[in-house]
């Protein structure tokens, strides 16, 4: 394959870094420089109890985001901040927020939002465990669950908010989530926060929220388009940025399987299920509709997988992503519905059956695997359409994707 | 060999322990519930609720009745083996990080780390045989000279005489266990030269092995504190073991977890690597995990042997016959 991309798609990366550089350049008045880096958690002027919810979640030192981002975010800047998959942005954001909460106002200070459920229920949880020694109360307000529990809950008093964006308007317009004390927003997988599936649900919860307010943005990945918007609601924020091509993460190996033609990755999956089993995998597919089509085939094939999308009902999902963290299932076939934030500790493998339909995702689903000290193995199943695909994301994250050699299950 | 995997734990495995007999298996992970497992077969036998934070470490009666547990939770806690029932906690305001019952199981060496404004220590408590009576004084409290140095394990010499501990100053120390005063220490020109993560002890007490993050690991005579032998590695040193049936010590460990997915997949090297406690020859490795290895242990039988590492899961390995009958 000769060339670069062609002008305009996707993966074109001179015009990528050409507009990052436009929304970048000469706007250094929009930027607060901040250089510092601490080395410990004790050097970093956190409360004692968050030291010790820090220490008890398992905690020794920080990673490279968190030596260059609590400081900030807990002083009450706004802060743009990006950095690998998995490298530890979610306890980044939940220390800054626990460090600026006042505990003896039970009402709401502080909203994270993220894209899916899963995500919110995840953040939730390591908020509540990082801040247990503060007693916390943090509430999970995501759709499909009964809306009088969420009412009662949050006339309750909570301390935080962590939810999907459709809920949590609804509870703001329902009054029954007050904005008056809310300080801090935090937007998390920013970009797809931002981006037109959910940018207007986005402005109308921001409209609601008092006028001075800290916003903190964090995702792996964080196109011109997405910063470009942050300029509307943020005030001169503090900004880490990762170059493109130093996103993707070199712990995880990445292979490609020619399998000619699309009727025949059916076969192919089935020839890797006995690897797949060995460990953990996530299987990603592009559409809800063959997520049900592949599970059906797979189980027809005496393969044991479990399956989640987005029209399944919200406790179906919850069953599935409990067996999934706890292994008692393995194999789980998904949308990108999963393929950003998901923490599951055993997950090795990431299968693109097909390859992504938006670039950023790809880093997102292959950063399933590979997550905070350990490696990890994508393999993604490549036709003759999706040669071109290939090449252009190999090209525009600067990594390379080999053969799948016939051994992988000695690379698991 | 082909490994048993075990699946219990959600999160990073922190440490793993036998009980005397060899058939039962404690691991310990930052997910807050210790788990008992047969190490015969890896199957599961039950969890121990009550921690609220990573457990680092534990140890088991000689009657495999009673467990205890130190964790980040900043305390450590008394179990019953069989039912599981919490039966004291002892509170410290630092996390917890090392515990060893002595011979007897009328003591226990407790470490805590240092925090905020309280420096590491090694804490003796005395055990009592009814839990009822059970009390949380320290017979002795023992401090490094760089109290915020972590120490990372303090073990029973021989006969409960001693206390021997390593940590994150790099030395290591031999302690009088009665008076508490610093009888030895290693010395600076053969000792380690960066953090000491693990140590092991021989099933006579005569002599043991440190792991450390200077990618060695270390034996040293238990009461003279004299080094035997070392054993080099390419990878820092998390966790270290020695064999009761032969002459081999097991090392385990890997590059440091937080720079694990930014680096090159080849650069992981997250083995079980084998020597001669003799000749200081490496013998081989057991590949598997995927990241880096966090704890090993030898079944007292020296037929087996498990490793804990930062994926989440137990590897039990039975050995071949092959293994007892390999020449160098």
């Amino acid at each position: 394959m000769a060339g670069s991309a062609p002008e305009g798609t996707q993966f074109d990366a001179r015009q990528f870094d050409q507009k990052l550089n436009e929304v970048l350049e000469g706007q250094d008045e929009f930027f607060t420089s901040y250089d510092d880096v601490h080395e410990s958690f004790d050097a970093m002027g956190l409360q004692e109890n968050l030291l010790r919810g820090i220490y008890a979640y398992g905690f020794e030192k920080p990673s490279a985001i968190q030596q260059r981002g609590i400081v900030p975010f807990c002083k009450g800047l706004d802060v743009i901040q990006q950095a690998q998959s998995g490298t530890g942005k979610t306890a980044t954001f939940c220390s800054g927020v626990l460090q600026q909460l006042d505990f003896s106002l039970i009402q709401c200070q502080a909203l994270v939002l993220a894209p899916t459920r899963e995500l919110a229920q995840q953040i939730e949880k390591v908020m509540r465990a990082l801040g247990d020694y503060l007693g916390v109360k943090v509430h999970a307000c995501v759709g499909g669950t009964s809306v009088r529990e969420d009412q009662r809950i949050l006339q309750a008093g909570v301390h935080v908010v962590v939810g999907t964006p459709g809920r949590v308007f609804d509870m703001l317009k329902r009054q029954s989530l007050r904005a008056d004390n809310i300080k801090m927003f935090v937007l998390d997988e920013a970009d797809e926060m931002l981006s037109r599936g959910f940018k207007d649900q986005i402005y109308d919860i921001f409209q609601l929220l008092p006028p001075k307010i800290q916003v903190g943005v964090f995702s792996a990945t964080m196109p011109p388009e997405a910063l470009e918007i942050t300029r509307k609601f943020m005030s001169k924020p503090v900004r880490i940025l990762v170059k493109r091509d130093e996103l993707t993460l070199e712990g995880i190996k990445q292979f490609y399987v020619n399998v000619e033609k699309e009727e025949w990755k059916l076969e192919t999956l089935c020839d890797l299920y006995e690897t797949l089993a060995i460990t953990q995998s996530v299987i990603f597919v592009n559409t809800r509709r063959k997520v049900d089509w592949l599970t059906d085939k797979m189980r027809s094939r005496d393969h044991t997988v479990s399956a989640t999308h987005g029209d399944m009902d919200q406790n179906t999902r919850d069953i599935i992503m409990r067996e999934f963290r706890s292994g008692s299932s393995r194999v789980l076939i998904t949308t990108d519905l999963l393929a950003r934030g998901i923490d599951v500790q055993q997950v090795s493998l990431v299968i693109n059956f097909d390859l992504p339909t938006q670039p950023e995702n790809y880093l997102h689903r292959i950063g399933r695997s590979g997550r905070f000290g350990r490696k990890g193995v994508a393999i993604n199943f490549v036709t003759r359409d999706d040669e071109r695909m290939l090449f252009d994301i190999q090209k525009f994250y600067n990594v390379v994707v080999e053969e799948l050699p016939s051994n992988v299950a000695d690379l698991l | 060999m082909r490994p048993i995997l075990m699946k219990g734990h959600e999160r990073p495995l922190t440490f793993l322990r036998y009980n005397r007999e060899g058939d039962l298996l404690f691991s310990c992970a930052k997910d807050h519930t210790p788990t008992l497992w047969f190490a015969d077969n890896g199957e599961r036998l039950g969890t121990y609720r009550g921690h609220n934070g990573a457990v680092w470490c534990c140890d088991v009666s000689r009657d495999s009745s009673r467990l205890i547990t130190g964790s980040a939770d900043q305390t450590a806690k008394l179990w019953d083996v069989k039912s599981g029932k919490e039966l004291f906690t002892f509170k410290f305001n630092a996390p917890t990080r090392s515990v060893d019952f002595a011979v007897g199981d009328r003591l226990a060496v407790i470490t805590t780390d240092h925090f905020v404004d309280r420096t590491a220590a090694i804490h003796v408590k005395r055990i009592a045989e009814d839990p009822e009576e059970q009390d949380a004084e320290s017979v002795l409290v023992l401090h490094c000279p760089d109290g915020k140095k972590r120490i990372n394990r303090a073990v029973w010499g021989p006969l409960n005489q001693t206390i021997v501990s390593g940590g994150e100053d790099k030395v290591i120390r031999i302690w009088d266990a009665e008076t508490g005063k610093l009888l030895k220490q290693s010395d600076e020109e053969v000792g380690h030269k960066k953090d000491i993560t693990s140590l092991c002890k021989a099933a006579d007490d005569s002599h043991f092995l440190t792991g450390s993050l200077d990618k060695t690991a270390k034996l040293w005579d238990m009461r003279t504190l004299t080094l035997l032998k070392t054993y080099t590695t390419v990878v820092p040193v998390n966790a270290v073991s020695l064999s009761p049936l032969l002459n081999h010590v097991v090392l385990g460990g890997g590059q440091d977890a937080s720079a694990v997915t930014t680096t090159d997949h080849r650069a992981g090297k997250f083995e079980a690597k084998f020597y001669d406690k003799i000749l200081q020859e490496e013998i081989g490795g057991v590949k598997g995990h995927f990241g880096p290895i966090n704890a090993l242990a030898f079944n007292p039988d020296g037929k087996s042997f498990s490793s804990g590492g930062e994926d989440g899961y137990v590897r039990l390995h039975h050995f071949d016959s092959d293994y007892f009958n390999i020449k160098i």
